[in-house]
């Protein structure tokens, strides 16, 4: 089940987005010729017990290889986590890790730890009504200042809101139902 | 073409690692070739990606534009991307051809064969369902709501209400 779950995201560009946070890791191996990911000496190589950050994608498959040991990325350190227990609704969770859920879970996946769990849950059930409550309640022009704090998902869930929102209204008020497809968009200048 | 050759010089270099009884020995070399094999899998994922979105994308234009291309999205496309609009768009045709159903039209339930629309872009004179028209830029006119649809869809005409 596992492989299939994988393979689905595979073109899931919000994955390939999501593995391209940076994570601790330590060495625990030598490796050569991959001295841009250690650049604190000269050397063409990694030390083994040199403390890197590695694009989660990267880490993850060295993880699983025994080659490095992943750990918690800033984004779950104690102090993001005291600040979600005090107030999940304000944190600043887009400037700590736009895919804040998702990486979440795949670290839990890869170090199956226990801790984090719990804390994602708590933030999101808080966050979420948060959101349904702003995108039904301001008005369609007005973008709220919390939109800069939220996540990628969360982010998404707000659109979603919103358009349904504004569906229903539509609705009510009658007005004109054929509209340009979206898919023809906005006109970008052509690049000379 | 770039990525297999980077792909064979990354396998000859974990071939020279191997140790004196023929197995793989896991030093440092096949540590920095893993990662290197590593990003080579990423870097493809990313371009695999990208190409399968973009397709997607062509695969929903075939709803909206019919079997033209408008220019400003033609010369977007590469060539290949062109020839898949043009195939799938075959396709759905024939496809629409053997049902007898006219699966583009009608995206929206329907409440009135007519509708009252503006002309947005200067098209011309048209052949439709019914009529020949003139479409010019500006003007007001009832048609026929499956005349109508495509073109509004494009963004050349819009709907009026009132």
């Amino acid at each position: 089940v596992g492989l299939f779950v994988r393979m689905a995201k595979y073109y899931d560009i919000d994955d390939i987005l999501a593995e391209d946070e940076l994570v601790p890791a330590i060495f625990k191996v030598a490796a050569n010729e991959v001295g841009l990911i250690d650049s604190s000496d000269d050397t063409n190589k990694v030390e083994s017990g040199s403390k890197v950050e590695l694009p989660f994608w990267l880490a993850s498959e060295l993880h699983l290889r025994q080659a490095v040991s992943v750990g918690f990325p800033r984004c779950f350190n104690k102090r993001t986590q005291e600040e979600i227990k005090a107030d999940a609704a304000h944190v600043d969770l887009r400037n700590r890790c736009p895919y804040f859920y998702e990486l979440g879970c795949k670290i839990v996946l890869l170090t199956g730890d226990k801790s984090i769990g719990p804390v994602l849950l708590v933030a999101f059930m808080t966050r979420y009504k948060e959101v349904l409550i702003k995108a039904h309640t301001t008005s369609l022009t007005v973008a709220p200042k919390s939109l800069t704090l939220l996540t990628n998902e969360e982010a998404k869930l707000y659109e979603a809101a919103r358009s349904s929102t504004a569906a229903m209204k539509k609705w009510r008020m009658g007005g004109p139902r054929l509209q340009k497809a979206s898919v023809l968009g906005r006109k970008r200048k052509p690049v000379e | 073409y770039a990525f297999r050759s980077l792909h064979l010089i990354n396998d000859r270099k974990v071939q020279e690692v191997k140790g004196p009884d023929d197995k793989p020995v896991k030093n440092s070399d096949h540590y920095g070739a893993l990662i290197h094999h590593l990003s080579l899998v990423r870097n493809k994922r990313c371009l695999m990606a990208y190409v399968y979105n973009r397709a997607e994308v062509i695969r929903s234009l075939r709803w909206v534009v019919e079997n033209v291309l408008p220019e400003d999205i033609a010369n977007k496309l590469s060539d290949a991307e062109k020839d898949y609009f043009k195939n799938h768009s075959a396709t759905l045709q024939s496809y629409i051809a053997d049902l007898d159903l006219g699966l583009t039209v009608d995206m929206v339930p329907p409440k009135d064969p007519y509708i009252k629309v503006r002309v947005l872009d200067e098209i011309g004179n048209v052949a439709l369902s019914n009529q020949f028209t003139n479409l010019a830029r500006h003007a007001i006119l009832f048609l026929r709501r499956t005349d109508a649809e495509p073109y509004i869809s494009q963004g050349l005409m819009e709907e009026l209400t009132s």
